[in-house]
Parts: structure tokens; sequence; C-alpha cells
């Protein structure tokens, strides 16, 4: 990789691996996220998603390999790594009998801010995900969800140059889903942002590639749309219609390999699938069609397609 | 001044949590209240001592008229035959009698020269009543301690013997109570690190740029602020159940303040050993309530098999009631309690260092 290279990188991990008591964790993941780029990691619970950014925000020691974090090496110069990132983690850290502007100060004079400037970029922070009138009030009396705004934003008080989202939206209702992400799209290009969820559709809304990972590993990478074009390669369309008989439904197995009848409806399954000679053939049999579509592919049908597996059970 | 942000949270954490605050203040407030209300002032319990005095010479007719019947825990009757004594022990007339030997004046008078000597005294008690048994020697043990260590003019004969320390069970006990209140810091302290590290608070302030030891300063600095309350409290409800406070009190609370330091790096210590609060309070009383007892906080560590002793001795509890106790009922300055006081700031000092160390090795795991 050549010097230019390196330096348009936030991130770059080198066969990072982590063991727990013989157990692989995370097993040598490589990877680069660019500046100013978001960056998903999807899998299920267990996958190795919050393993991995604990490595990169120095909460654990990999087993082998390392990581550089814009530039500073994991092992070497931990403290200069904290002093440029954000981290809001998976369980909800905050400070139970403080207010939300005594949590919010806390992380960001560590970072060494001043008094004027904390106050400032609070008020900010607190309008934009609607704590502000609750601003005063100790946090333990919070419900979930704002707990769960308040933890985010206390990464971002310091106005960190990398911000690690460990499960951003996890137990928000879905209006309090939307504001969220509706403000983690406001930050792109401006922050590098990482973020791991289990929610295919928030990867796909955000995200400007996405690692898929199962058993520590990553089993694809790319933008959402090249992720799905994998799974384009095989189509399904779903026909709903009256009167159909035994024998249009054998006539449609001799010419596809997959076709599944559940009462009036058809599932039909194939490698570039003509959705209008379907129609057509239905027509000429005098089949009455109510609706027939052609399924769009969804991150979650290339992660069962890779590991065979859904990504929530 | 990072350590100071952490400071301030903590310290709000800790006196905005009232169920934690009731407990940090109320139960070591509790146990001095029953203590107090138990053995100060006017229930004072009396026992019954007889005392054979066989040396007969004007150090030890003080010894007895002056320093012994001035304790109100004792109740001293004199005899001539030590047959007597013994049958009166039997019959339960008295819990113990003393014989003074012969060589006791002396003895007393080469301490009193400034030449340190052993002092012989022989005590028989009845050994069925433990507590009692422990507390009248352990009263007599003190008096002697205090007589002996008295100035007076070298005409012993011309001048009255002048007693400053009247002994109570009060005095004996307030010192001891002290110290087993400040080691309930032990557990609270290493509480409140050990919550934030189960609530993954812990772990989001690791990923920011705090150094380990700003860590444990902002921790047991909010415990030190705490230590200093307690120690107030303690001293004037010891000062209000009839505790004397014979020498410097200045000097005692920088004694209580240094065994405070040394439970708080204590519980540091195990907040870095341990995973979770319930982990850490077991582990924090399995250590703190042997300690106590093993240190003398209930009752005199002098008459356990010296091992045992040794073994205390280590720890720097022991140390800091030998040295309360002395300032307190004694009135010993610094020089006499050095030792000691090295021993609490030696204990306070590793017992950082260590925390410091352990947390710098839970930080990378």
């Amino acid at each position: 990789m050549s010097r230019q290279d390196s330096n348009s990188l936030a991130v770059q991990t080198f066969k990072l691996t982590k063991h727990f008591n013989g157990l692989v964790a995370v097993a040598g993941i490589d990877l680069e996220i660019k500046k100013g780029e978001l960056f998903s990691l999807l899998g299920p619970n267990g996958a190795g998603k919050t393993t991995t950014i604990n490595m990169l925000c120095c909460l654990l020691k990999p087993t082998s390999g390392t990581a550089q974090v814009m530039g500073y090496d994991l092992g070497k110069e931990p403290f200069r790594i904290k002093e440029l990132i954000g981290v809001a983690p998976q369980d909800i850290a905050i400070s139970e009998h403080l207010n939300c502007w005594e949590n919010l100060s806390l992380i960001g004079k560590i970072h060494g801010m001043g008094a004027a400037d904390v106050s400032k970029k609070s008020r900010e922070l607190l309008e934009i995900v609607g704590l502000l009138e609750r601003a005063k009030d100790q946090v333990r009396k919070f419900s979930g969800g704002m707990k769960r705004r308040l933890s985010l934003i206390m990464a971002l008080i310091h106005d960190p140059q990398i911000l690690f989202l460990d499960e951003p939206s996890l137990g928000l209702d879905p209006q309090a889903r939307r504001t969220v992400w509706e403000y983690i799209k406001s930050l792109k290009v401006k922050k590098t942002i990482l973020l791991t969820t289990h929610y295919m559709e928030e990867a796909d809304s955000l995200s400007d590639r996405i690692a898929i990972i199962d058993e520590g590993k990553i089993v694809a990478l790319g933008t959402s749309e090249e992720l799905k074009s994998r799974a384009t390669e095989k189509q399904t369309m779903i026909i709903l219609a009256e009167n159909l008989n035994p024998g249009v439904i054998e006539s449609l197995r001799s010419k596809y390999p997959v076709v599944e009848q559940r009462n009036e409806e058809v599932l039909i399954s194939a490698k570039n699938l003509n959705f209008k000679e379907i129609t057509d053939y239905l027509y000429s049999q005098d089949i009455t069609i109510h609706s027939a579509t052609l399924k769009q592919p969804t991150l979650e049908d290339v992660f069962i397609q890779i590991t065979g597996k859904e990504l929530r059970e | 001044m990072r350590f100071l942000a952490l400071f301030t949270r903590n310290f709000k954490e800790t006196y905005r949590d009232l169920l934690a605050l009731v407990f940090l203040l109320g139960f070591p407030l509790i146990f001095m209240l029953l203590m107090g209300l138990a053995f100060g002032g006017e229930t004072t319990p009396t026992f019954p001592v007889g005392v054979v005095d066989q040396d007969k010479t004007p150090v030890s007719q003080a010894f007895v008229s002056e320093a012994l019947a001035e304790v109100k825990a004792l109740e001293i009757s004199s005899y001539d035959d030590p047959q007597e004594t013994l049958k009166d022990l039997k019959l339960g007339d008295l819990k113990a009698y003393i014989i003074i030997p012969q060589g006791f004046g002396n003895q007393v008078y080469q301490n009193w020269q400034g030449m340190a000597t052993n002092i012989t005294l022989n005590i028989t008690y009845d050994e069925s009543d433990i507590m009692v048994t422990e507390q009248v020697v352990s009263i007599i043990g003190a008096t002697t301690r205090s007589f002996a260590k008295i100035e007076v003019p070298i005409m012993l004969n011309s001048s009255p013997i002048h007693i400053e320390t009247k002994i109570t069970y009060i005095d004996f006990i307030g010192p001891g109570i002290i110290i087993f209140g400040l080691l309930i810091l032990i557990p609270n302290s290493a509480r409140a690190m050990v919550g934030d590290k189960e609530k993954g608070f812990l772990a989001r302030l690791q990923t920011t740029p705090v150094r380990p030891s700003e860590f444990i300063l902002g921790y047991s600095l909010s415990f030190v602020v705490v230590a200093i309350v307690q120690i107030i409290i303690f001293v004037v409800l010891a000062r209000l159940f009839g505790m004397d406070i014979v020498g410097s009190p200045w000097l005692a609370l920088l004694v209580f303040f240094f065994t405070s330091l040394c439970c708080i790096g204590i519980g540091m210590i195990v907040s870095s050993l341990t995973k979770t609060v319930n982990q850490a309070e077991g582990f924090c009383w399995f250590i703190s309530m042997p300690l106590a007892m093993l240190s003398g906080c209930w009752f005199s560590i002098e008459l356990m098999p010296s091992y045992l002793r040794s073994i205390a001795y280590a720890f720097p509890f022991a140390h800091a009631i030998d040295a309360s106790r002395g300032i307190l009922t004694r009135g010993v300055g610094l020089g006499e309690v050095s030792t000691d006081v090295y021993w609490l700031i030696g204990w306070a000092v590793v017992s950082f260092a260590a925390g410091i160390i352990l947390f710098r090795r839970s930080m990378a795991r």
C-alpha cells in the first residue's frame, strides 16, 4: 500500500484476532475504513462485532494482529487514539445520579474542554436528540430510549474524529430510531463512523460500505448495492392467483428449479427469472392473477445466502 | 485536571445515592450508638477486684489507692491473705484479684526515671466469664501502663500523685470502634468502582484518555471526603459518650486519616480484582471482619497467641488501634506512636500503588 493510501485511512486492521479462553471471537480480520466513511459491521449477536470495536477503542488487547486508528498503533499509542475517538458502547453507560449536563460535562472535561465550550456543545446536542427539556433531571429516572440517546451524544461532546457506535439504536422505539438515524446521517463525511448493528435496515439506510461478519470472520464486504446484486443472481417471484390447478403447477415445475405452492400463492425461484414470460403463461392457462411481484433482495437474503443462517433468531 | 472531573462525578454519585449514604454513615453510626449506650456513661459495668499488696512500698500503695481505686469499672477491696481472695473468687464475690509482688514499686520507679523495665503483676481471674475477664485484664493492664508513665517529683512521699486518666470502658473501646467504622470504607469504596465496572460505565471512561492513576485518584478522593466526615462524627459521638481525649486530638485525627487511606487503598485493590458488586462486597466483608477482630477493635489482643499477634501487626489496623488508644487514653505523643504511624503510611502508599498497578493491568485485557 502506498503512503498516500494509508493517509486516507481512518482505520486499518491487520489480521486482528481475539480469543477468549480458547474461544475464537474475532478470527483475523483485515479491514480498511476510509476517512469520512460510514462503515457498518452487520452480523447476528455473538458474531464478533462488539469485540472488534472494543479492540479498536483500546478496551481489549488483541490476541494477535494489530490495527491502526488515525495512523496510531493500538498497542503502542493507545492514549493518542483515545484522544481522537468517541465511543457509544452497547451497554447504556451513563452516570445514573447525574443529570444530562453533568454527564456530558464529565466526558467533555476529561477531553480537556472548557466549561463554556462544554455547555454550548451540550445544548446543541441535547436539542438535536430532544432531551433539552429534561436535561436537569437525574438520568436514573429516564426511559431506556432517553438513556440511549444521552449515551449516544456523550460520544460526540468532544467532537471526535472517529465515532464508534455499538448498536446505536438498540431498544429505541421506531420514532426515536428515525431521529437517531437522521442525526447519524447528518454526521456523514464530517466524521468517520464505524457502527455495528444487527438491524439490516439500519446498515442498509446509513452505510457507505457494509461488512457482513459471522463467527468472527468477514464473509462479505461492499456497498449495500454490491452485496444485494450478489443475491439477485437468484430471483424470487410471488404470485397470488385464483383457480390454480395441478397441471399448471406441474408445468411450472418442469421449467423452474424451485416452485412452491401455498393455497393461492405460488413462489417461483430461479436465476434470471422472466416476469412477463410467467404472467403470459398463466394468462394463457386462464388463471386469474390478483398480484405478481418480483421480490427485491434484502441484506437479510444476502446474509442467508452466504451463511445459511437467519440474521435474527 | 481529569481526576478532578472524575472526583466531582464520583462525589455526586455518592451523596446523591441516599440509600448508599445511609449505609455509609448510618451503619457505623448505629454501631457507635449501640456501643456507646451499652458501655458508655453511667452504665459502666463494675467488677469487684481484690488486691493483695506484697510490695508495701509507697508506690504500690499509691497504685492501689490512687490508680486502681479511680477506675470506675473496678470495685477494689484490699486483702492481706491470698488464700482469702482465692476463696472469694471461688464464691463469685470477686471477678479477679491482683497480687502486687515485691519489687513492683521499684520497677515502676525505674520507668518513671526513664529506664524501661518490665512490670510484673499477678492477676488471677475467673475464666468462666470470658468477656468480663477480658475486660478486667485489659483495664488493669491499661491502668498500670498509664500509672507507670506518669512523671512525678522525686520526693514521692511529699507530693500527692495526680492521675490524669480514669480509664473507663468507653475509653478502651472507643478507638477500636472508630477503627471498625473506618474499616467499612473497604467494602464501600470497592463498591463504587466495581459498580461502574458492572454497568459498563468504567468501560466507557476507559475509551477516554483518563490514566490509571487518575482513575484511582478520582475514585478514592471522593471517599477521602466521606472518611473525613465519618471521623469527625465518630470522634464527636465517642466524646459525647464519655471517651476522654487526653493526648493531641489532631494527632489522633491524623492516625484515623491514614487508617482511612489504607482502607480506601485496599478497597481499590479489591475492585481491581473483582467483576461484580456482589463479588466485591463478599470479598471485602470476608477480609474486613476478621481484620477487625484480629486487630482488636472489640477487645485487647494482648491475650492472643503470639503468632496471631504477629499476623495482626502485619496489617495496619492493630497499629492504628494501638496508636489511637495511646494518644486518646494515655496522652502519648508522636514520638511514641511513630512506628505505628509509619506502618499506616507505608500501607497507604503500598495499597494505592498496588491499586494503580492492578487497575492498569485490568485496563487492557
